[in-house]
């Protein structure tokens, strides 16, 4: 007998159904868009232009210049002058800016005379991102002013050591290039399995199941069937998601689009077969959608998305060894970043495809074509 | 065409169907009646192949349920008791996706699509969604569905429920015809008045099948006609108080309401001049008595008594 009896009919009515079932097809991409967007544009940790308050008790050509070389990083923009200490710690606890400068009234004198001339810098710390970034931002600006100095009175013209780095890949260290990639994976992770988790309970509920049960289809023909259109909508919408990384986040794309298409489909093979396998055990629609749930956090946290996966704890890092998300973003950062060349990731691509072909082949041979 | 013996399924501590057999001749309209949770869904599910026996064998046309289901499957058509359609397809597309699973394809395809649109007269709803459709129409097309493949033996679960009584009564003339033309229907109700349509009857009872058999000869049985007794129809007014009255008689052995009028089991020497004379002593003066035949129901509350007692 045909192994794949009935997989014509299964295909093409699951073709019908879905392009007809406006609520999933808009909740299969309105989703994904709205996260890549978002996450596009508000996950970017280079933090510029931060509020900061001046309590300038100097006022020298000198305390303006150590001003100046603040706003000059282009992390700090000067808000507010203020004539206290209490209104500048005021300022900082009632979170209107994220630091502020305070130069005592004896700085240029102490500059002038060679002595330890002293700045303080009130930072909040609630939030650590900014925090650190105004944190290195002052201590170079301290460090570069000294090195200046030093350099001056010693009368070398270099340093002794100097370091010279060159950033390889996004040489800009933009954080839209780092996440972006991250983001196409959890969408296209969010969308493919939690339409494929319904596509099987959906038939349970309604009761069509059954006429598929007395049916003469065969397990691998109702899989594939299931499969296939869920298939082509996640790759049709992976290809959306990489336009947007190129054309409105204009992060370049080193790699070639071949290893992009290829690693895309493993990886929604894998997700599609995760979201099947769900449906074929859950009883209902809300059992589904909590089993997808359950699956889907770790995934964010995990996969090394966020988080570097190396610093983890050994038992998060097993658990990221599972999830496809993980292959899939180390594939994107290689091949749009890096251009890595996809004979140089064939160990990612066979796990995904491994992952993807046991989780199929659990969903045809565990499927039991029998009620209750 | 489907013969099971000893057909037992159980759920945990449940036993939903207990120990049933019974045979179904090719051609003929088997019609399985009970309450409802008696257990004839459970049944139907089995001979489908939905679900697995507990216990028991049962065959159709030859194969063996639980080990030859592969072989029964092109054979036997089926429609659930929900009329499960695909709601987001054309009623078109419906009966396109039936035949397809069936493997028909190509010139035969279409032919049959023609076949059972004529047949269930669906020409004005072609391109209409299934889930406009009304409860008659969605019975029509999931009958339709189930026949695309031209099965030669369909299951109906409840096919009546919920439908209006023109519907019902060309659902049935159309059974007649399938049957004519040497289709084997199995069909579940809990109608009385379409179990006697019905070439064979069955009762399932409590998960048991009290009785099975031929109409006709199931209302000869001893055990509905007790020797020394007759059945007595009896239309008058107020036909609740006269049930009250007449039930106290003596040699009165059972008496229930039928619409206007009252089915009673007397005892031979119960003259229609006692009944009479009771009722009017009850304030009831006018009271057609004749002597009837018993009625599939009087059979199967004979019967499911005694399978009680």
């Amino acid at each position: 007998m045909n192994p794949l009896r009935g997989f014509q009919a299964i295909l093409r009515k699951e073709f019908l159904a879905v392009l007809r079932d406006r609520t999933t097809l808009f909740f299969m991409f309105f989703p994904p868009l709205v996260q890549i967007i978002a996450f596009g544009f508000a996950l970017d940790t280079d933090v510029k232009h931060m509020a900061l308050a001046v309590y300038d008790e100097d006022r020298t050509a000198e305390s303006r210049q150590l001003v100046d070389a603040f706003v000059n990083t282009q992390t700090f923009r000067v808000v507010q002058r203020v004539h206290s200490l209490d209104e500048l710690a005021a300022l900082v606890r009632r979170g209107q800016v994220y630091a502020g400068l305070q130069i005592p009234p004896d700085f240029t004198r102490c500059l002038r005379a060679g002595r330890n001339a002293q700045v303080q810098v009130l930072i909040d710390g609630s939030n650590s991102t900014t925090a650190l970034q105004a944190l290195n931002t002052a201590m170079n600006i301290a460090f570069r002013r000294s090195l200046a100095l030093l350099l001056e009175a010693t009368g070398r013209r270099d340093l002794p050591v100097e370091v010279r780095p060159q950033v390889l890949y996004n040489p800009s260290l933009r954080a839209p290039n780092f996440f972006v990639p991250g983001v196409i994976g959890t969408a296209l992770q969010i969308a493919t399995v939690f339409s494929v988790a319904m596509a099987i309970v959906r038939e349970r509920e309604r009761g069509t199941l059954e006429n598929l049960l007395v049916s003469p289809i065969s397990r691998w023909g109702l899989m594939l069937g299931k499969l296939v259109p869920y298939l082509c909508i996640a790759m049709t919408m992976a290809l959306f998601l990489f336009a947007i990384l190129r054309w409105v986040f204009m992060v370049p794309i080193a790699g070639s689009p071949g290893a992009l298409f290829v690693a895309s489909l493993l990886y929604t093979f894998a997700l599609a077969s995760l979201g099947l396998l769900v449906s074929t055990r859950a009883a209902n629609q809300n059992q589904a959608f909590q089993m997808v749930m359950t699956i889907m956090l770790p995934s964010i946290f995990f996969s090394g998305f966020i988080f570097p996966r190396e610093t983890m704890p050994w038992i998060f890092y097993a658990i990221s060894t599972v999830l496809p998300l993980t292959y899939f973003i180390e594939l994107m950062r290689g091949i749009i970043l890096r251009g890595t060349a996809i004979t140089e990731f064939w160990r990612h691509l066979v796990i995904l495809a491994v992952m993807g072909a046991v989780f199929f082949s659990l969903c045809a041979l565990r499927f039991k074509k029998k009620l209750g | 065409m489907i013969d099971c013996a000893g057909l037992t399924k159980k759920f945990g501590g449940l036993t939903a169907v207990d120990q049933v057999s019974f045979q179904v001749q090719r051609r003929s309209i088997f019609g399985l009646l009970g309450p409802n949770g008696s257990g004839k869904t459970t049944l139907i599910r089995m001979l489908c192949g939905l679900l697995e026996p507990t216990a028991g064998a049962g065959r159709i046309a030859g194969y063996d349920i639980a080990r030859e289901s592969d072989r029964i499957k092109p054979l036997i058509g089926y429609m659930s008791q929900k009329f499960s359609l695909y709601d987001e397809l054309t009623v078109e597309e419906n009966l396109l996706f039936y035949g397809r699973l069936y493997g028909l394809h190509g010139a035969a395809l279409r032919h049959r699509r023609d076949d059972m649109i004529a047949l269930a007269h669906l020409e004005p709803f072609l391109t209409q969604r299934a889930e406009v459709l009304s409860g008659g129409w969605r019975q029509r097309l999931a009958m339709a569905c189930a026949l695309m493949h031209q099965p030669q033996v369909l299951f109906l679960d409840e096919p009546t429920a919920g439908i209006d009584p023109v519907a019902r009564r060309e659902l049935w003339d159309m059974l007649f015809r399938f049957s004519s033309d040497g289709m084997t229907l199995f069909v579940t109700t809990h109608y009385m008045d379409e179990a006697e349509r019905c070439s064979h009857v069955g009762y399932i009872f409590l998960s048991k099948l009290v009785v099975c058999g031929d109409p006709d000869d199931l209302k000869a049985l001893p055990a509905v006609n007790p020797p020394g007794t007759k059945r007595l129809d009896v239309t008058c007014d107020h036909v609740t108080t006269g049930l009250q009255v007449v039930r106290r008689l003596p040699g009165v052995r059972t008496a229930t309401v039928f619409g206007q009028s009252m089915h009673l089991l007397v005892e031979a020497g119960v003259s229609e001049q006692s009944i009479r004379d009771t009722l009017r002593a009850a304030g009831i003066h006018e009271a057609d008595i004749r002597p009837i035949a018993p009625s599939l129901e009087d059979v199967f509350v004979a019967l499911s008594a005694g399978g009680r007692a």
